[in-house]
């Protein structure tokens, strides 16, 4: 069930004492117990403490136990604990965070990935440690011009968030380029923030460092304000997530619609330019914060069956019932953490579910995506049997006049 | 109209103990009656309803030749009838009685003794006022029609149209299948007895019947029902058989016959699981034993060309008839048990667990039609690949306690997987996994039912199935039909580890819902329903079977889910309750039905659409309209709507109700 703003409104900077204050936090006295959190749960089994035991030592007032372990910076905020969970409790917006935070202050050493993603994205904008001039960078190279509106700050349709992996990540900024030649076939008036953007401060590093995301959202929305525009367009479900759940509590109130969202609204003008055959068998993987927290199921499979020649397969755990690539929750720079413990990574699990069905090509919408899935590819030596694809890749490959 | 004679009016005021003494100021109030207008003896006292409160009404009627009286006490719902009574009794009119709520309405609801204490002082000057213009009014009684109406014909409908017949009643069961019997006939056995479900079903079934007190009309439908309580004019469409059940001797060698020689469509009673013919009978102890034809896939039906092998082979019994059309009958009754029963879960809405996907993944019902003698696989459990499966996993609450679905209990599906469980390690040897949240077993003999299984040495594990996948997947294999062994996953919360069990076969245990048309079932009958989409009872403790409607009874899963043993209880409680209705030959109308003043009629016929009730119809010859006091129900909505005022209603007379509103409003 999608969160409505009220509800996570109701519990924006709870701590775990005043829990129980809202209606929301109350329904965690609901729980009865039935482990489907933790069955559910891609690292359930690996957590002392998955949920549902969080919920019975906080009952039991044994809650300190719990903050002393690590079992919730196992978490990758996948949400697939809160979609299925029988009394619709939010675990992944609510109850988890906040257990997160604690543990992640009581952890002897904090992983170190972790703590240079942070320092990074505290200094300069996005965790690579990338210089905030070089944003702009992938334009150059863009076929189609793309307005910075900090160098011409007319009125504009479409403000376009490109998010940090699609501005540095060599891969990500493909995505850019093409993402770029899809909005003008559908005639879309954007343009972007360019070096004065910085990461939105997305909800899963909200989740464990709510003082950096704090300063994150007040700086896009000092940004986000001189500037006209009737809605906001954003690639990243992350920052999608950040934007639609989080900044509202900050007053925050613009129209935001996910890149896919957009230009499915748009197919009609697509169409035409869709008209080179691409013979390939795909296989969609369904982000957590696209598809489980914000229900877009339909519109990118809906995209890439616009495309001449597709033939779409579907995985074993597919829509609601995805599994994460593991970069949700800080999972991105945890993975030498991960392994340590002897978990494996769930990219490399959900690559094999991909390549069990046969396709050739696994489609995304997320960044995070291209660079995990790329890498478990190499990992499991497929770069022979498939490819990893953003949507829009896809469909600029389509473009017959290319 | 006018007052009539002297007014001498009695007031009492009621203690109610505490309950309205304790805010409203009862003396005061008596001594303000006193002092208004016809007022002749004005009292207040601890228990009006007690004996000797009644008995101070009567002698003070007889010695101070009372003839209105107003009693401000609780709710008339309560005890209207209670000073009714005892003004009858006194020798008075008991319609010169008006009650006045100061408790649910006053004492119970304020707080400020002051304010409250002047509320009460308004409502009881405006009914000083209106008990004036009181009438004398006789009740009328009606005539309450002897038969009753079943509809729904499973293990509640049957056992209430038995008892119902056997008491000398005349009942008309209808059901909407082809035949009777429901839900129960699918099983194999039934738990906690296990005792065999057609064994002790198809006797009943045979007794409907048999019976000469019971029509039975299957694969008919209600489709409109009119009238009131003792009353009821119910509209059947029946559905055309194709073949004659008064000819046919149920031999079944039309079926044999058929042209065609192998069945093709999905069987219905087998849910689907094996194929029937054309012309089929659900199961062989089927009632009644007649055959049915269906006709979208009948050739003769339709193309008209058939070789019509069946109609041969019937010969001169003469049985099959494709002349049947739907027909449309009236029948007249006097009151109606309504047993629809349930429907199950659909659980192609939980995409985790893969039903509708995985070809071995099944309903509860399946498995029963799977282990059933009289099933697709002649009650050997089988894979659809013809393999036996070696583990089985029985996933409870499916679509029940959960805020996605249904938020109820389904109350039967613990003790029904147990009874898989038990049934089919009993005849497989297999080994069985049940995943529960709780174990839920009250009621008579089900807690031994558990420990029975228990120690038979099924997988009990405490845990609500969260995901289930194929264990292997053929690289490139299409997921759709998948038959190889399945992973259920599941935190086993009693030990806190996650669990994968690989099984060759899944049973989910989905929950009860109501019937996919209850709600335009409900409609028709101008019924309530609970939240769920049951049908909702007049009261869940001390009306259990009855509903809002007079004259309508409820019997079974219809009203929520719920076992046999108690469907059969209810079904008997609803026929006791229909029994006591029409042995009592009629009911008494309240007298505050609405009339004509025929001369001021125009004749208009607005107020005809309008009655919820259709208790208005046009005398053609008079040109005016007739209102049938056995079917109004006092409601008012003509005497507020006709244009030329010529509607009026007892007891709500607009003198009554003018001078109430005077009383309200003047302020003593
Ligand atoms: C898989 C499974 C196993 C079970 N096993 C057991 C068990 O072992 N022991 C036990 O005690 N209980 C068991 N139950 C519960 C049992 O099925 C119910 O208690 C019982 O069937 C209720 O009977 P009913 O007559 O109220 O409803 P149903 O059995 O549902 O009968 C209703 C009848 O009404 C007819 N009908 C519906 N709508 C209309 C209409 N509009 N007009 C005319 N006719 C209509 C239907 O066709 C049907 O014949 C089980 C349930 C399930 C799902
Ligand atoms: S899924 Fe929900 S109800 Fe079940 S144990 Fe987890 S939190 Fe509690
Ligand atoms: S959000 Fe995902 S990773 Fe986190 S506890 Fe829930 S299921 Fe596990």
């Amino acid at each position: 069930m999608l969160a409505t703003e009220e509800a996570v409104e109701q519990m924006w900077g709870v701590t775990l004492d005043k829990l129980y204050d809202s209606e929301e936090g109350r329904r965690i006295l609901s729980c009865i117990q039935c482990g489907t959190c933790v069955g559910t749960c891609p690292h359930g089994e690996y957590m002392d403490y998955p949920p549902r035991r969080i919920i019975t030592m906080l009952k039991a007032g044994l809650i300190d136990e719990v903050l002393a372990s690590d079992s919730m910076v196992m978490c990758v905020n996948c949400y697939a604990c809160q979609t299925k969970c029988p009394r619709n409790i939010r675990l992944t917006e609510i109850l988890l965070p906040i257990v997160k935070e604690q543990s992640l202050l009581q952890l002897e050493t904090m992983p170190a990935e972790l703590q240079k993603a942070i320092e990074n994205t505290f200094r300069y904008g996005n965790y690579m440690g990338e210089s905030a001039r070089k944003r702009t960078q992938w334009t150059k190279t863009s076929k189609i011009p793309v307005r910075i509106l900090s160098e011409d700050p007319r009125p504009v349709d479409a403000l376009w968030l490109v998010e940090s992996d699609l501005s540095y990540h060599p891969r990500g900024q493909d995505v850019a380029r093409a993402t770029v030649q899809i909005f003008d076939a559908i005639g879309a008036d954007f343009a972007i923030l360019g070096n004065e953007e910085r990461s939105a401060g997305d909800c899963g590093r909200l989740s464990w460092e709510p003082g950096l995301s704090e300063t994150l959202i007040d700086y896009t929305l000092s940004i986000l304000k001189k500037y006209t525009y009737n809605r906001i367009i954003v690639s990243d479900p992350h920052a999608l997530d950040a934007l639609n759940f989080r900044y509202p509590m900050f007053g925050f109130s613009d129209t935001v619609e996910a890149t896919v969202s957009f230009v499915h609204r748009h197919l009609d003008m697509l169409r035409p330019r869709l008209t080179k055959t691409l013979k390939y068998r795909v296989t969609y993987h369904d982000s957590c914060c696209l598809g489980r927290h914000n229900k877009l199921y339909d519109e990118p499979r809906e995209l890439l069956l616009a495309i001449p020649g597709i033939e779409l397969r579907e995985m074993v755990h597919t829509r609601e019932n995805s599994i994460c690539c593991g970069g949700g929750g800080g999972g991105m720079w945890l993975d030498t953490y991960y392994k340590a413990k002897g978990m494996e990574r769930l990219s490399d699990r959900r690559l094999r579910e991909a390549l069990a069905t046969g396709a050739d090509v696994l489609a995304i919408a997320c960044p995070y995506e291209l660079s995990r899935f790329e890498d478990a590819v190499k990992v499991a030596g497929a770069e022979n049997r498939i490819v990893v694809r953003d949507i829009m890749e896809l469909l600029v490959e389509s473009f017959g006049d290319n | 109209m006018k007052e009539n004679g002297e007014i001498r009016i009695g007031f009492y005021i009621c203690h109610c103990g505490v309950n309205i003494a304790s805010v409203i100021d009862v003396e005061r109030i008596a001594a303000y009656a006193a002092t208004l207008p016809g007022v002749v003896v004005s009292r207040h006292y601890k228990y009006m309803c007690s004996d000797p409160g009644q008995e101070l009404l009567g002698s003070d009627i007889r010695e101070h030749k009372l003839n209105r009286i107003v009693v401000a006490a609780c709710s008339p719902l309560l005890h209207e009838h209670t000073f009714r009574k005892a003004t009858e009794n006194a020798g008075l009119n008991p319609y010169f009685m008006h009650m006045v709520n100061i408790r649910e309405h006053g004492s119970w609801v304020h707080e400020d003794k002051e304010l409250a204490t002047g509320k009460a002082q308004d409502m009881i000057r405006a009914a000083i006022r209106r008990v004036r213009f009181h009438e004398p009014l006789e009740k009328k009684r009606v005539p309450v029609l002897q038969d009753v109406l079943v509809i729904g014909g499973g293990i509640a409908g049957i056992h209430a149209s038995l008892t119902l017949a056997n008491a000398g009643k005349h009942v008309i069961l209808v059901e909407r299948e082809p035949t009777i019997g429901g839900h129960m006939a699918q099983f194999d056995k039934t738990f906690p007895t296990l005792d065999c479900a057609a064994c002790i079903l198809t006797p009943k079934m045979t007794s409907v019947k048999d019976h000469p007190n019971i029509t039975l009309w299957s694969y008919s439908e209600v489709v409109k029902i009119d009238g009131s309580v003792g009353n009821y004019t119910v509209t059947v469409k029946r559905k055309p058989r194709y073949v004659n059940e008064e000819l046919c001797v149920g031999c079944m060698e039309c079926i044999e016959a058929c042209i065609y020689k192998e069945g093709k469509w999905p069987d219905e009673f087998n849910v689907g699981l094996s194929k029937r013919k054309p012309i089929y009978i659900p199961f062989p102890q089927a009632v009644p034993p007649v055959p049915v034809i269906d006709p979208e896939h009948c050739v003769h039906v339709k193309t008209g060309k058939c070789r019509d092998t069946c109609v041969a082979i019937c010969g001169d019994r003469n049985a099959i008839d494709f002349t049947q059309k739907e027909t449309l009958t009236d029948i007249k009754v006097g009151a109606i048990v309504v047993a629809t029963g349930f429907d199950i879960f659909d659980a192609t809405q939980i995409p985790y667990y893969g039903y509708g996907k995985y070809r071995n993944v099944y309903t509860a019902l399946e498995a029963e039609r799977l282990i059933n003698a009289s099933g697709p696989t002649g009650g050997e459990l089988l894979l659809p690949d013809g393999h036996k499966p070696e583990s089985i996993a029985i996933v409870h609450c499916v679509g029940s306690r959960d805020v996605h679905y249904n938020r109820w209990c389904s109350r039967v599906c613990c003790m029904y997987s147990l009874k898989l469980a038990h049934l089919i390690k009993e005849r497989t040897g297999a080994e069985i996994y049940n995943f529960y949240i709780d174990m839920r077993a009250p009621g008579k003999s089900m807690e031994e039912f558990y420990n029975r299984v228990s120690e038979e040495g099924v997988h009990l594990i405490r845990g609500r199935v969260a995901d289930i996948t194929p264990q292997a997947l053929p690289e490139g294999s299409d997921q759709g039909g998948y038959l190889g062994k399945l992973v259920v996953q599941a935190e086993d919360t009693l030990i806190g580890r996650v669990r994968k069990i690989p099984v060759d076969m899944v049973i989910l245990a989905v929950g009860l819902v109501p019937q996919k048309d209850a709600e335009e079932v409900r409609r028709m009958l101008n019924i309530s329903c609970s939240t769920g989409g049951f049908f909702l009872e007049r009261h869940p403790k001390l009306a259990p079977v009855n509903t809002f409607t007079d004259g309508i009874f409820l019997a079974g899963a219809c009203q929520g889910p719920k076992d046999i043993p108690d469907s059969v209880a209810q079904a008997g409680a609803a026929a006791a309750e229909a029994l006591a209705l029409i042995d009592a030959g009629s009911v008494e109308i309240e007298p505050n039905t609405a009339y004509i003043i025929e001369e001021d009629c125009s004749g208009c016929k607005s107020c005809i659409p309008l009655c919820p009730y259709t208790a208005i119809s046009f005398d053609e010859a008079k040109k005016k309209a007739v209102i049938n006091e056995a079917l109004c129900k006092g409601c008012g909505t003509c005497v507020a709507a006709c244009p030329s005022g010529s509607i009026r209603q007892h007891l709500f007379e607009d003198e009554e109700i003018f001078s109430e509103i005077d009383g309200l409003l003047t302020y003593a």
